[in-house]
């Protein structure tokens, strides 16, 4: 339940903090860090406009993409505090709930018929695709090295053993921020500034969501990073005391956007077909906290 | 008891008999008939044998076969079950397809007998416990199925896959035969209980493969699965259906009864057929996401499963080595679990293909579009089983691909290395076949129905016949149940589980803590729906307010787009064949532009994808045979007096041979 709360919270600021830091990065002011939650709360006022071509899939598409962020969102546990849903072999829900909404969101791209919208659904499960194994692997490992296999008994037991899991930690982060960047198509994969359709992912396949569905579509995005943030939280936090932890969880969260801030002010995109290298790249960082969690279990003879 | 067994046998002349004089329309009738029968009286034996009360007859079969064992035991009865669901599903739909060919009744009759002595061989496959006697049937049952496959035997494309999936099976049936001679040659028996002493006096695994290769075959592992992707095709839908949904299974039931013989040995096989089913799974679903036959799509989407029900029984095989129950009972029971699964969705599958099919004569999807606005019903259907069998929730296929991942988390725990890092690129694996599945079942869905129709089609399509749905709803409940009700099947399969090995110590209180922990995924499952009604309801409230204006797409500007320009089914796999360009063969023929020239005429281009075990190995091991067969090709030589000395000399070196008593 306190996770919920505090990935609720954390949501609120943090597309605004990056919004914020790219504009001060290039020598703006920016908006405020509410922008993107007035936005989307001006979507749901507003009324729809669909396309001829689409059926029902288009208008029930990011409503179940929402509920699946929604259902993923309650796996995620903070320290010592069970996520709402939590049992063995709970990671494996939290993925495959994404992926049923990254299904529903692909198919509503394709339903209207839009050559620019159906090269984005193709590029978005080609990556998320990719990715997929990244993630399970390093799952995998946090499973070998704590024993457990849910998200909260494996936070929970991370820290347990001894002192070099911090470090594998912070292979995990990368690999986990990573994930995130490519879940919601961001720098270095995906430029959510762009104004060319050809060279977007994610952007173009909402390009006929309007007002509420919009607006589902949005918070779910911004839902989304906090919750990868959330778990990267609770790669650090796993036996440390609430009055810190809480102030901790928003501190990193506060990092992690910062950091997409910068990295999105000062890197350029990838070329599209260096993406699928790149990301395939990912599973072996992944590969190496496999390797590292052998060791650390002197498995290897 | 032993009426009913024979009942199978007396329904089915009464039927063959009856559907020859029963005029045109009538046929199907019967025949539904007929498989109704028998799938009543065989689930009525089949159901309580599940719950442990086997039912064992021994038939008197002449001096030649001597006794058979009859056995119905819980593994056979899980498989009977199974059968007879998919087979009358398939004849209520077949009826429905069949339609179209009323005209030609010569064809239908054969066609509907064929069907009821395949819906007959195959039960009997699952329940005779006799080598030989198993190879009849087996046999019966291939050449049954092949003969339903060439029913448009005058397309030239079907014959070819009929005559490869003929030779296939046959040398299935050569390892078979192998298999048995080997151990009838040992033990002197072809009882089925004859392979376990054998199993337990000689330690080696060869028998085993040569069993695995025989049934592999028919399941359809790498790279035994050439059949697939080319007989699925062709047969008609409800054929495709059950052949996919059973027949593929039966070789599954084939390894699973071998395994239960095995002693000892079972790291070595398990570790075998955990990496082949990966493999298998990635390469039929890498050839399922290129495809633009939506049937053939289906043919490799089978071997994609058969991989993953492959997968559970490695994890099940290893289990049994390190003497771990959990990884035993989650393995093999993901594996029964998905088999039951996939047998649901992949009818399903070919239901709703075929009926797409059967309103648009053609299988090449990038000719369809837009049919979600004039056939929704069997667009929801397609959708439904695209969710189930990319294995997320909530539909069955979530359920059994979970246990099987938490099979392979349990098999973390072990404590041998290449395990763990077996285990480790299993996990890797499974996950990348099922982010490949979303991308084909969504590239598949979007083509077919979504967006508007590329080509205008000769006949308007419209929904499918009530029979076809009626059918494909049936197999919808049942999916259903599984989702949200999987204890009972779970139950199921612990029964199963406990009695198809000799391994004893499956402690009952590891078994319940853990299906009690996938029981409770359904939860989870109703939850994720009650959640997506409850926001749909908000947004239908919030909107009820709201302006709603209906437009064009957005098209950056262009005014004029037209249904050629829309994204294809090729053109959304394009990046991954492009990335995987060393496993897909991809060929082109166009013609280039000729120095000198300046403007194009209108010109062809063709793009297709060619399978790359085919073209890189089989072809070459055929081609080899072709040319080496083709050296003898003057004894067929057409003269009747050739083939009488070719008799005449064989009689001669049977006796010479015997009176030098060489031949024993």
């Amino acid at each position: 339940m306190l996770s919920l709360i505090l990935i609720l919270i954390a949501a609120t600021f943090f597309s605004g903090i990056i919004i914020r830091t790219k504009s001060l990065a290039s020598g703006r002011k920016g908006p405020g860090i509410f922008q993107p939650v007035s936005d989307v709360i001006r979507l749901f006022r507003k009324g729809v406009v669909y396309s001829k071509t689409t059926s029902f899939i288009f208008r029930i598409a990011p409503t179940i993409y929402f509920a699946s962020i929604i259902m993923a969102m309650l796996t995620i546990p903070f320290g010592q505090n069970k996520g709402i849903i939590s049992f063995d072999g709970d990671f494996i829900f939290f993925a495959y709930v994404l992926a049923l909404g990254k299904f529903f969101s692909i198919i509503g791209a394709l339903d209207t018929g839009s050559s620019f919208e159906g090269m984005g659904a193709s590029r978005e499960a080609l990556y998320s695709m990719f990715a997929e194994p990244a993630f399970f692997i390093l799952m995998g490992s946090l499973a070998l090295l704590s024993g457990h296999t849910s998200f909260y008994q494996i936070f929970a037991a991370l820290h347990l053993g001894s002192q070099i899991s911090y470090a594998l930690a912070i292979l995990a982060t990368f690999v986990l921020l990573m994930i995130a960047m490519i879940e919601s198509s961001r720098m270095p994969i995906d430029d959510p500034k762009t104004h060319l359709e050809l060279t977007m992912i994610h952007e173009v396949m909402i390009l006929d969501n309007s007002g509420f569905d919009l607006g589902l579509i949005l918070t779910a995005g911004y839902l989304k990073f906090a919750i990868y943030g959330a778990l990267i939280v609770n790669l650090f936090i796993g036996s440390i005391p609430l009055q810190y932890s809480v102030p901790s969880f928003f501190a990193i969260q506060f990092l992690l956007a910062v950091s997409i801030g910068l990295i999105e002010s000062f890197m350029a995109r990838f070329r599209m077909s260096h993406n699928p290298q790149f990301i395939v790249a990912l599973t072996s960082v992944s590969l190496l906290i496999f390797f590292a969690v052998l060791l650390i279990l002197e498995k290897f003879i | 008891m032993a009426e009913f067994v024979s009942s199978g046998w007396i329904i089915m002349f009464v039927a063959l008999f009856v559907i020859y004089f029963v005029p045109k329309n009538s046929k199907s009738l019967i025949a539904i008939a007929a498989v109704l029968l028998n799938a009543g009286v065989t689930s009525w034996i089949a159901l309580p044998a599940i719950f442990g009360h086997a039912f064992e007859l021994t038939l008197n079969a002449g001096s030649f076969l001597g006794n058979i064992l009859i056995r119905i035991d819980d593994l056979s009865a899980w498989f009977i079950l199974i059968i007879n669901f998919t087979s009358v599903t398939g004849v209520i739909y077949g009826k429905g397809y069949m339609k179209a060919y009323d005209n030609s009744p010569f064809k239908l009759t054969l066609h509907w007998w064929l069907f009821i002595i395949f819906n007959l061989s195959m039960v009997w496959v699952c329940i005779l416990q006799n080598g030989f006697a198993f190879l009849l049937a087996w046999e019966i049952m291939s050449l049954s199925s092949m003969l339903l496959v060439i029913f448009d035997y005058k397309n030239g494309k079907t014959l070819k896959a009929g005559m490869k999936y003929l030779g296939q099976m046959h040398i299935s049936v050569v390892f078979l035969t192998i298999g048995f001679i080997w151990v009838y040659s040992d033990t002197g028996s072809f009882d089925f209980e004859s392979i376990r002493s054998f199993f337990s006096t000689n330690n080696h695994v060869w028998l085993f493969l040569i069993f695995f290769a025989g049934f592999g075959l028919k399941a359809g592992f790498i790279p035994l699965r050439g059949w697939l992707p080319l007989a699925h095709p062709a047969a008609p839908s409800h054929i495709s259906g059950v052949m996919s949904g059973v027949i593929v299974k039966l070789g599954i039931y084939g390894i699973f009864r071998i395994i239960g013989f095995l002693q000892s040995d079972y790291i070595v096989p398990g570790v075998l057929i955990l990496f082949l089913s990966l493999i298998t799974g990635i390469y039929g679903i890498l050839n399922a996401a290129i495809h633009r036959d939506f049937k053939r799509i289906l043919a490799y989407c089978t071997i994609e499963n058969i991989g993953i029900i492959g997968i559970g029984i490695g994890i099940g095989l290893i289990g049994m080595g390190n003497g771990s129950p959990v990884m035993y009972y989650l393995g093999f029971g993901g594996a029964l679990l998905h088999v039951l699964n996939h047998s649901l969705f992949k009818s399903l599958l070919f239901f709703s293909a075929g009926a797409v099919y059967q309103q648009t004569h053609t299988r090449n999807m990038e000719r369809l579009g837009g049919l979600i606005k004039s056939m929704p019903q069997t667009a929801v259907l397609f959708l439904i089983w695209a969710i189930a069998i990319g294995g997320i929730p909530p539909f069955n296929g979530f359920v059994s691909e979970f246990v099987i991942y938490s099979g392979l988390i349990e098999g973390l725990k072990s404590n041998s290395l290449p395990q763990i890092i077996l285990f480790v690129i299993s996990l890797a694996g499974l996950s990348t076949i099922v982010g490949l599945s979303l991308l084909t079942f969504s590239k598949a869905f979007g083509t077919i129905f979504l967006d508007t129709a590329r080509e205008t089609l000769p006949h308007k399509p419209k929904e499918a016949g009530y029979l076809m749905l009626i059918a494909q709803y049936l197999i919808v409940l049942v999916m259903l149940s599984v989702a949200f009700y999987p204890q009972l099947y779970l139950n199921a399969t612990r029964e199963i589980l406990m009695g198809v090995s000799n391994f004893e110590y499956l402690s009952l209180s590891a078994f319940s803590s853990h299906s009690a922990k996938i029981s409770s995924i359904n939860m989870y499952s109703i939850l994720l729906i009650g959640l997506t009604s409850l926001l749909w309801l908000l947004r239908s409230q919030v909107l009820k307010q709201k302006s709603q204006q209906i437009d064009t797409t957005w098209n950056c500007g262009y005014l004029a787009p037209n249904s050629r320009m829309q994204y294809t089914g090729k053109s959304f796999s394009k990046p991954l064949v492009k990335i995987f360009n060393f496993l897909m063969i991809e060929r082109k023929q166009f013609l280039d532009l000729e120095p000198g020239k300046n403007f194009s005429t209108k010109r062809k281009y063709l793009s297709a994808c060619y399978d790359f075990i085919e073209i890189r190995f089989s072809n070459f091991f055929v081609n080899r045979m072709v040319y080496s067969a083709n050296c003898f090709s003057f004894t067929q030589n057409g003269r009747i007096q050739s083939y009488d000395l070719y008799g005449i000399i064989f009689i001669l070196a049977m006796f010479i041979l015997t009176f030098f008593n060489i031949l024993v």
